[in-house]
């Protein structure tokens, strides 16, 4: 039909019978990659990921041809090493702009479709509440795995492309199934935790506010409440470093946060998770009805 | 088969009874669902989105139960909500085209689909635009587009013609007429404009404290006054005035010049007639006055 004719046509084609939340992801993202500021952030992110790439280029460089005494010194500064501590403390500094992106993306992303009414239009649509919820969350969980997950598995990849051998690829078969753990641990909480502000507060900046507040005040009181009650343990109502104490164990790392157990610490963060999802699910349940 | 059924349904706000055993059929065409503020109109159509469960009786759409089956409803409906809603960040032909895709459509059938429907509903260029920079016009006109994408059986409009200019609002009824008459689409109007009712619908479903309290044809509703006449006469209107008057006639004079005449039960229409040839003058206009929509709805929600 031209375009320039004002008339109806009946759509003859059939509808596919799909996930209809990885079109919302696919919208999400859409929308996102459009926004400046968030490529900016992105762009943050790689400063981080670069100088980390240079580290193990010079490392394994330096491991291949290590003649020269200068060299070997060089091999031997704690900051140049490349073990699993090197793709643990990646992690650890990306979870910060975790937050910070996942805050910037997310903390919009639900209390908008309220304020501008649409979440009664997706919901006329053939769209579940779980479709809706999965369609968010899975953005900010592809957000925050391209910030560590990904980046983190490259660098592994490229330790072992840069010093080939049997040895590189024992040490390190185990680290991309932790990178994907500890990935999931600190991105989950903070995606659906945002999500879930963003569901129950009127405006964005009021949800991200109220994210950031909750996540400051928590890390004071993980670090005063074992202090007072002189008992390290009790740093487990941290999130922060609960979700440390999970990598810890993911990366064999020696213990330094508290010494509680490592499961009690992942039983906590999924609680986190847990309680979000059904914040989430409710929040959206009422508006359903109420729209 | 019908296309929407309730049957005895029955929704409460808690303590507050929303719809008291609504029991209707919808076969085709364009209905009109009136009713003041406050009635269940906008609980009527949400429970037949799917979003409000009913307390008791069943409720349907194409055969479909609702809301365990509302999912297979909705790919047939197109819901027009009486709030603005506008994704503001992206531009009407994003947000169409995202509309078709949650729809099914693949995207470039959805995004030549968007194109299509912003130009049916008279969106110009301006659907390139960011939707937070239009009118409540534009909003209201990509609203009934978003609601077209896929083309759908059934369309349940909120409201349709809020915030147009009269201009718009006409524009907007003849395109929601066309549909029913030439595209076979079934729509549920709830307005509370009934001249906006009056123009699309063919039928109406007054609804008043949740129950229907009246429906049937507007044909069948507005019928004839007894004894209330429109009449015009050719000369002489004054001796035929008086004529009248004294036959017992009562008389108002309306802004167009004819007569409203209002006889007693006992005289004959014939009368008018005969009056007019004793008078020497010829009857131009003679028009039984019907019950108008208005009066209807007031009369049916008690206010009359």
């Amino acid at each position: 039909m031209p375009i320039y004719e004002q008339t109806y046509r009946a759509y003859d084609g059939k509808p596919l019978r799909g996930f209809r939340w990885w079109v919302m992801v696919k919208q999400e993202l859409r929308v996102l990659f459009g926004t400046r500021a968030f490529v900016y952030l992105l762009i943050v992110a790689v400063i981080h990921t670069s100088f980390r790439v240079f580290q193990i280029t010079v490392y394994d460089m330096v491991s291949v041809s290590s003649q020269t005494p200068a060299l070997m010194a060089l091999k031997n500064v704690a900051m140049m090493q490349v073990d699993e501590r090197t793709f643990f403390d990646y992690l650890r500094i990306q979870s910060s702009l975790v937050f910070i992106v996942t805050l910037f993306a997310g903390s919009g992303m639900i209390c908008n479709d309220f304020r501008d009414n649409l979440i009664e239009i997706y919901f006329s649509k053939p769209l579940t509440r779980l479709d809706y919820i999965a369609g968010k969350s899975i953005t900010l969980l592809l957000v925050g795995m391209l910030l560590t997950a990904i980046p983190d598995t490259l660098l592994v990849v490229l330790h072992n492309l840069l010093a080939p051998g049997r040895e590189t690829l024992r040490e390190t078969y185990w680290i991309p199934f932790s990178i994907l753990a500890f990935s999931a641990c600190i991105v989950l909480p903070c995606a659906l935790g945002v999500l879930a502000s963003s569901a129950l507060f009127s405006s964005e900046r009021y949800a991200g506010i109220a994210v950031f507040m909750i996540v400051f005040g928590n890390s004071a009181l993980g670090t005063a409440l074992p202090e007072l009650v002189r008992n390290p343990n009790f740093s487990i109502i941290s999130l922060p470093m609960a979700i440390n104490r999970v990598g810890e164990t993911l990366f064999a790392q020696p213990r330094k946060s508290f010494p509680l157990h490592w499961g009690w610490s992942a039983l906590f963060v999924g609680l986190v998770c847990a309680f979000c999802c059904w914040a989430l699910a409710s929040r959206i349940r009422r508006a359903e009805r109420a729209s | 088969m019908a296309i929407v059924e309730l049957n005895n349904v029955e929704v409460s706000y808690g303590a507050i009874k929303a719809l008291r055993g609504v029991t209707c059929t919808v076969e085709g065409g364009a209905v009109g669902l009136l009713g003041p503020n406050g009635a269940g109109k906008s609980t009527l159509l949400r429970t037949l989105l799917g979003f409000i469960r009913a307390d008791a009786g069943e409720a349907s759409l194409f055969g479909y139960r609702l809301p365990a089956e509302a999912l297979e409803a909705r790919q047939r409906l197109g819901y027009m909500p009486e709030r603005d809603a506008v994704a503001r960040k992206v531009s009407a032909v994003s947000f169409l085209t995202y509309c078709g895709c949650l729809f099914g459509m693949q995207r470039s059938d959805a995004m030549e689909r968007a194109h299509e429907v912003l130009n049916y509903v008279g969106m110009g260029d301006s659907r390139y635009r960011k939707m937070q920079t239009y009118s409540t016009g534009m909003c209201q006109r990509i609203k009934f587009a978003q609601a077209l994408v896929h083309d759908p059986k059934l369309l349940l409009l909120d409201e349709p013609t809020n915030g147009l200019d009269p201009e718009g609002r006409l524009e907007m009824l003849e395109l929601i007429k066309e549909l029913v008459t030439k595209r076979g689409v079934t729509v549920l109007l709830s307005s509370h404009l009934l001249p906006d009712v009056e123009h699309v619908c063919d039928h109406v479903l007054v609804i008043h404290q949740g129950r229907i309290v009246r429906e049937g044809s507007i044909g069948e509703l507005t019928t004839a006054r007894e004894n209330l006449f429109e009449i015009r006469v050719r000369e002489h209107q004054e001796a035929y005035r008086n004529a009248l008057e004294t036959a017992g006639c009562v008389l108002q004079t309306l802004p167009n010049g004819n007569l409203l005449v209002e006889k007693p039960a006992r005289l004959e229409p014939r009368v008018f007639f005969e009056l007019a040839r004793a008078q020497n003058t010829h009857v131009r206009h003679f028009v039984a006055v019907r019950h108008r929509l208005e009066e209807v709805f007031m009369q049916a929600i008690g206010r009359h």
